[in-house]
């Protein structure tokens, strides 16, 4: 046998995604019900989705209160009987309070769909927001934030939003400690009343799809009826804050936080996609020249990262890292240095190449197995978008060249534009 | 259910192949059989720095990453007290790739200096940010040393002191290396869309010439019985007290594992375990509280943890933490108990095999621990478990002399 090369073998360019469509029916009572077939298991995860998410309160803390509190009593059951059904049955109940929208999500063995369907409807329902459970909540949830405040990296980003988005939105407000003496059981009932209603509500449904589904959801969720509030929407404006440059001093601290980004385009805008493409060069991958530069030359930092994150009204973009105190100064440095390097350089072919390929990899990734396609789905739906958003994205992931990147980089990474927030020692 | 074929090569290396054509990518796990109990007390930490070196370029390719990233895979690791875990998943048409990979730095590391000094720099920050920059962070650094006084256990996976890393040659990283790494001393997992056929010929091919290595001899003291209580108290600038306690219990294939796992589902699992439900809920002492295993392969511990409300007293605290504990020994109403936390354990353990990397997990683990078929055995094992059990183990781990408490007190005054 003669002796092997340790070359690299051939490499095959990989295949475009396939992505199952969600098959859209309604309920009796015009619910819109999606589902999609995936997976081997005799699993299902059905997901309960509402425009009840942060953007709409009108008091701190009050939607993902609201939220929280679903499973804490129903009129049929008290929270530690819920809760012990949900247990019993094998399920798993998670509360999804996000900015947008809100809802639960639950996992179970097929074997267990009616049960767990009429879990949910109680759970969604008929909640009583009872006040020794509220009063527990708040008080649990004034010692985790007084916990989290003790964290750098929960000071930055916090501090970032209000920068970004402004005091006076939801989006951007943060939280003080007075805020968890405030909520009530009529508080929270009010907006559950306004908001958890079957015209906000849409149900998305994937694994291997028991057949009596769609019955089963027309027995517990087709009859319940709009209580047609009318709503009036609280016109709030997102305004940046004037102060581009906040330190928060936190002493006996060995790291600091630093987010630097702004608010930007969200899913909708058409040059999304290509920002996308630009958010991984600069570190949105473990080869990007963040984690490059930073981490694995310079030995900074644990880890370094950017994103960008689309909320309906906005969306943002920010890099992120703890690092020593010491190098704080030269890793922003560094940050800027890296940002305007792609702004006057086109990014070399083997390195494009590199991130084509990698983007490709991660979107089979987001396509693999029943969970990950209905988060899929959601975050494209969330927008009135379907999956060819994601073909775009494949698409412009095949084709965007050097001069687009550095066109993108140019329009959305002005340095003078960029937010910078430290938490820490300095 | 998950099905697999395993075969051994003649260099020692253990193969487990999983087919599952649901998804498009294949992933792959090497587990090696060092971790850090493996360490020297003088020198301890290598395990877990070993992870970060073992991305800095193998004797024929200079850097790991960048060839997977370019065939659209992706990578991770962790190490813990008994191994030191890879893994990636990758588009199946590319998986050689991965074989080229893995084997080149089983073969040799390109043990460069600029490499290690970068990766001794980024754990120092890794220590620091998950150590010292959290409040609470050090306290599991505080109880290992308390419960443990000679097994190696008694460190953690990050290691001892700082300073180990700090100082660590490149010599030393080589002897570490060549008694630890070796395909004699690792199980390889690969599943997902790929045939056995093409897993096993791209193995031989791959991993096939590399040469069985004098692996180091394990020779680990083992821990004298605890026959007293023992206690610390520390106080630090945190916004409220907490309380850490443990107690020993058996290796891992030891036969009470199952029923101290479901002990800890009673007491710590989801909204409804005992501690959460008296303690959180019913009585309001603390804000959260949870209980586990640490399921090492040599005795292990359960360990109980839990951040108190606001002037709440540490000692009375700890009493009704204490009865939530004894209430397992005499109770006769677990049943219902019981059979929830089975059918959880159940459908948690469906969840987990859903996904290939997960799948790749398991098989190397269990493989490792004997017998890889005890992946698919898990839920009746446990199922096994009686109430008798419950009781009966309750009572031979759950008691005074067995037990190391951690008082982590709040020096604030608001």
């Amino acid at each position: 046998m003669s002796k092997l090369q340790r070359i690299q073998p051939p490499i095959f360019p990989v295949k475009k995604v396939v992505i199952p469509d969600a098959v859209a029916q309604r309920l009796i009572n015009d619910v819109p019900v999606f589902m999609i077939e995936s997976g081997t298991e005799e699993i299902m995860r059905v997901e309960f989705t509402f425009s009840a998410g942060l953007v709409n309160e009108c008091m701190p803390l009050l939607s993902s209160t609201t939220n929280m509190m679903l499973t804490e009593g129903s009129m049929r059951y008290t929270s530690e009987e819920l809760n012990g059904l949900i247990d019993f049955y094998g399920a798993f109940v998670n509360i999804s309070p996000e900015k947008d929208r809100a809802g639960i999500v639950v996992f179970f063995l097929n074997k267990h769909i009616d049960k767990v369907l009429e879990l949910s409807r109680e759970i969604l329902f008929s909640p009583v927001f009872p006040e020794p459970e509220l009063n527990a909540l708040m008080n649990k949830r004034l010692r985790w934030y007084l916990v989290n405040r003790e964290k750098v990296q929960n000071l930055a980003m916090d501090n970032f939003f209000e920068s970004v988005f402004g005091k006076n939105h939801p989006y951007g407000h943060k939280v003080s400690e007075e805020d968890f003496k405030n909520l009530t059981p009529s508080i929270l009932a009010d907006y559950h009343s306004k908001y958890y209603q079957p015209e906000n509500m849409a149900i998305i449904v994937s694994g291997k799809i028991s057949s009596n589904t769609i019955d089963l959801l027309n027995k517990y969720f087709g009859d319940i009826k709009s209580l047609k509030t009318n709503l009036n929407h609280p016109v709030r404006i997102l305004q940046a804050e004037k102060e581009k440059k906040i330190h928060i001093e936190k002493a006996g601290t060995v790291q600091n936080s630093v987010r630097i980004g702004s608010a930007t385009i969200n899913k909708r805008h058409p040059d999304y996609p290509g920002l996308k493409v630009l958010d991984a060069v600069l570190g949105g991958y473990f080869g990007s020249r963040l984690m490059k530069n930073i981490r694995e030359d310079k030995g900074f930092t644990y880890g370094i990262s950017s994103s960008l994150t689309s909320l309906d009204l906005a969306g943002y973009k920010v890099i992120s890292t703890e690092v020593g105190q010491k190098n704080c100064g030269r890793a922003i440095e560094e940050i800027y240095k890296e940002i305007r390097l792609l702004q006057t350089d086109p990014v070399n072919s083997s390195e494009l190449e590199l991130v084509r390929n990698y983007m490709s990899g991660e979107l089979l990734r987001m396509f693999d197995g029943p969970f990950a396609l209905a988060d899929s789905f959601r975050s494209v739906w969330d927008f009135g978008l379907d999956n060819s958003y994601y073909y775009r994205l494949a698409d412009k992931i095949k084709t965007i060249g050097p001069d687009e990147i550095m066109h993108l980089a140019k329009t959305y990474y002005n340095t003078e534009d960029l937010y910078e927030i430290t938490a820490g020692m300095i | 259910m998950i099905n697999y074929n395993r075969f051994t090569l003649e260099n020692g290396l253990k193969v487990l192949v999983h087919e599952d054509r649901s998804s498009p990518l294949v992933a792959m796990n090497i587990l090696y059989n060092v971790g850090s109990r493996d360490e020297d007390p003088e020198l301890t930490g290598l395990a877990h720095l070993f992870e970060h070196l073992m991305f800095g370029g193998s004797v024929n390719i200079p850097d790991y990453d960048l060839p997977l990233q370019m065939v659209g895979g992706d990578n991770n690791a962790f190490t813990n007290s008994d191994i030191t875990n890879y893994y990636l998943t990758i588009p199946s048409d590319n998986i050689e790739t991965g074989f080229w990979l893995e084997s080149d730095r089983m073969l040799e590391l390109d043990f460069s200096q600029k490499n290690l000094d970068t990766q001794r720099n980024v754990v120092i920050e890794e220590f620091n940010q998950r150590y010292l920059n959290q409040p609470y962070g050090d306290a599991i650094l505080k109880i290992r040393p308390l419960a443990y006084k000679v097994h190696p256990y008694r460190w953690p996976t990050i290691g001892m002191d700082i300073s180990h890393i700090e100082k660590v040659s490149l010599d030393q990283i080589k002897k570490f290396f060549f008694s630890h790494y070796a395909p004699n001393n690792a199980v390889l997992s690969i599943t997902g869309n790929i045939n056995i056929q093409k897993a096993e010929e791209l193995t031989r091919k791959w991993f096939g010439p590399i040469e069985k290595r004098n692996v180091q001899n394990r020779n680990i003291p083992q821990e004298p019985e605890q026959r007293e209580s023992r206690t610390l108290t520390i106080e630090k600038d945190v916004p409220s007290n907490a309380i850490y306690k443990v107690w020993h219990i058996g290796p891992r294939m030891s036969e009470d594992f199952y029923t101290l796992d479901l002990i800890t589902d009673l007491l710590a699992g989801g909204e409804t375990g005992r501690l959460h439900t008296r303690l959180v809920r019913e009585k309001k002492l603390f804000s959260e509280i949870n209980a586990y295993i640490t399921s090492d392969i040599d005795p292990g511990l359960i360990i109980m943890q839990g951040k108190l409300m606001k002037d709440v007293d540490i000692q009375f605290a700890e009493e009704s933490v204490n009865e939530v504990i004894e209430s397992l020994k005499n109770e006769n109403s677990l049943k219902a108990e019981i059979e929830k936390v089975k059918n959880k354990f159940e459908s948690t353990t469906v969840f987990s095999n859903t996904n290939i990397l997960n799948k790749a997990i398991n098989l190397s683990y269990y493989e490792l621990l004997g017998d890889p078929d005890q992946v698919n055995r898990e839920v009746a094992d446990f199922r096994k478990v009686t109430q008798e059990m419950v009781t009966a183990t309750a009572l031979k781990y759950f008691i005074p002399s067995n037990c190391s408490t951690l008082y982590y007190k709040s020096t604030r005054k608001d």
